[in-house]
């Protein structure tokens, strides 16, 4: 069988993870190099219209560049923690934006506003991207996620519909027993005479139905399964705790992070009280965070308030894809952790061999010392805050689905890496792997849209 | 919701050897978070095996302890409640209720805990509540060999107590429970 050879374009010296700055094709969204440089040429802005299908087949035009001033405003919007006043105050103070990107969002924004939302062109669109500002993200995500239905007519039903029941959720599930028992066996006639007899005497004793004081041990007793809940709300607090800790928005002593961490920890405590098969997994906190970040920052009033409820439903749906990952008896089934990590080291070895062998052959490096995280929390982990949310821009909305997309990234993200993959043994490798170098998000998208489209 | 767990009068190894296996099994660290006990428990194994119970314990003397060092008389606040513990054999008449009154009213709380009859009780008059949690072994006492085992646990929520009483009646456990709510205007002076 002929040795799949590594194409040429892969091996070009664009793909490695530091850029060489005399490049100025390098200045794409979250760059980490600071010489980039604007390029804005009409003839970027008619290849990057949507009339092309895929992306463009020849390796040296990447994604169209939005420019280089996006940011810094986006660093220090997440130190902020604050919610920016949408595109206006970025081009504001940065100047000039790319009439690219202005497109983008203008498109965006128009197919928001439409009376039915086109989801496939939606899906598109946004796979290429999405803008930080004007509460596009936040839409954009809840339509994804289905949240919101496609028929913008029927979306404040729809909204109340949901914002309510989890309200209810919060109502029932959330109470403590003393108070459980007291609606359940509250009369209204006892209140009223204890004003009245002020005398002195025996105080009288009232049977329990049931079983339920506090030290029961039976299964249907209230009190039992709270504190048997309490175990899973302990793990829950200090999971919700050590989030982010470098972020205002979660962490720290202000009101706001502190209000934050408890509705991170009331969504998690209902969702393991809705799910007894899965309950809570530490990691969950994870995938939970960036979706309430975007939502919390949306600019309308309304969705903030309400914020915590749509979270709740989008987290839902988000992990109702990836749950088999949670759950530890399905580990070495068909559908669990170990069976995606074979598939991305199956995908490796289709897309560049020589890479895979040396990986998992000489270096013995187990892809699960690696993937499992990758994998398990929808790389959140190996970005910074701001580049993870462009990565599931794109995992959400492409129509593959996000187990598929998330498996190609992963494989593009040791793609770009492998000069120095191939180059290290298992100790080196194993660190790099782990602490994934910063690199340039957009063209690490771009690689892994590549390698969908050339997988046999 | 505060579980504050009151017992005492084991009389341990005195006069019973432990506590009721049923209550044993029924009482896990982890769900109680206050300990009050009246006294006699009487040696130290009963204190450390209520200390792995809860860590927060509160003890007065009674007349068989062998620990000496324990107060007479103790006033801790819980929540909204102040709460008096006393062993009870130093108010006399033992468990008359005018008596155990004139002790509320000097340490000035709303629940007053007294043991000493293995009896258990629960009085309501203006001051406040008077609650004697019995004996948790079934100890026999000066006054009677009729002693059913008997403990009280009681769930403190805002200005609402609600007393759960725990008793060993011809082997098995009888839980009733009392409501209790404290009025916000002090207690009137007579």
């Amino acid at each position: 069988m002929m040795k799949k050879r590594v194409p040429d374009w892969l091996n070009s010296s664009l793909w490695s993870s530091n850029p060489p700055p005399s490049d100025d094709h390098q200045n794409l969204r979250y760059s980490t190099t600071t010489n980039a440089t604007a390029t804005t040429t009409s003839s970027t802005i008619t290849t990057s219209t949507p009339s092309t299908e895929d992306r463009s087949v020849d390796p040296p035009v990447p994604v169209p560049p939005p420019p280089m001033i996006e940011d810094p405003p986006e660093p220090q919007r997440i130190q902020d923690a604050r919610v920016d006043n949408g595109a206006k105050d970025h081009n504001g103070t940065s100047g000039l934006p790319s009439a690219d990107d202005i497109s983008r969002q203008a498109q965006l924004m128009a197919m928001l506003s439409r009376k039915v939302i086109d989801i496939l062109e939606l899906r598109r669109i946004a796979c290429q991207g999405i803008p930080d500002g004007a509460g596009i993200r936040s839409a954009v995500w809840k339509l994804l996620l289905g949240y919101l239905p496609l028929d913008r007519g029927l979306w404040s039903s729809e909204l109340t519909k949901k914002r309510s029941q989890y309200k209810h959720f919060k109502e029932e599930l959330l109470m403590n027993p003393s108070e459980i028992t007291r609606r359940m066996y509250s009369s209204p006639s006892y209140d009223t005479d204890e004003s009245k007899s002020e005398s002195r005497g025996l105080l009288s004793r009232s049977e329990i139905p049931h079983e339920e004081h506090p030290l029961s041990l039976g299964k249907t007793s209230v009190w039992n399964q709270f504190f048997q809940d309490s175990e899973i709300i302990e793990q829950i607090d200090r999971d919700v705790k050590r989030t982010h800790p470098d972020m205002h928005f979660f962490s720290g002593d202000s009101q706001f992070a502190k209000s934050n961490q408890e509705a991170l920890k009331s969504i998690l405590i209902i969702f393991a009280k809705l799910n007894p098969g899965v309950r809570y997994v530490q990691g969950m906190n994870e995938i939970l965070a960036p979706l309430f970040y975007v939502f919390k920052n949306d600019p309308d009033e309304e969705n903030v308030a309400f914020a915590e409820a749509d979270t709740f439903f989008c987290f839902v749906e988000l992990l109702s894809g990836f749950r088999d990952n949670f759950c530890q008896q399905l580990d070495n089934s068909v559908v669990g952790i170990r069976s995606t990590i074979t598939r991305l080291s199956q995908l490796l070895k289709e897309h560049d061999e020589e890479l895979w062998r040396h990986l998992e052959v000489t270096t013995k490096v187990n892809p699960q010392f690696y993937a499992f995280r990758w994998i398990t929390l929808l790389l959140t982990q190996e970005f910074n805050f701001a580049d993870s949310l462009h990565i599931w821009d794109t995992l959400l909305s492409d129509p593959e689905g996000p187990q598929e997309t998330l498996l190609r990234i992963c494989c593009a993200m040791l793609i770009l890496i492998r000069r120095r993959l191939l180059a290290g043994d298992f100790t080196s490798n194993l660190k790099l792997l782990q602490n994934y170098p910063s690199t340039n998000i957009s063209h690490l998208l771009y690689v892994a849209n590549k390698l969908r489209l050339q997988s046999v | 919701m505060v579980l504050v767990l009151a017992l005492g009068d084991l009389h341990i190894p005195h006069r019973a050897a432990d506590l009721p296996a049923k209550f044993k099994s029924m009482l896990v660290p982890g769900k109680i978070q206050h300990i009050i006990c009246t006294g006699n428990l009487c040696i130290k194994e009963v204190h450390d095996y209520l200390k792995t119970l809860c860590p927060d314990l509160h003890i007065t003397r009674g007349e068989y302890d062998e620990e000496t060092r324990y107060p007479e008389t103790k006033t801790l606040t819980i929540g909204q409640f102040k709460l008096g513990l006393c062993h009870g054999h130093q108010v006399i008449p033992w468990g008359d209720l005018d008596s155990l009154a004139m002790l509320q009213r000097q340490l000035d709380v709303d629940i007053l805990i007294t043991g000493h009859t293995h009896q258990f009780t629960a009085y309501k008059h203006e001051g406040g509540v008077v609650i004697n949690p019995g004996s948790a072994t079934g100890a026999y006492s000066g006054m009677t060999y009729d002693v059913n085992p008997s403990f009280v646990l009681m769930d403190i929520d805002g200005l609402r107590v609600v007393v759960y009483v725990y008793e060993l009646i011809d082997g098995e456990v009888k839980v009733d429970k009392i409501d209790f709510k404290k009025t916000t205007t002090s207690h009137s002076a007579h």
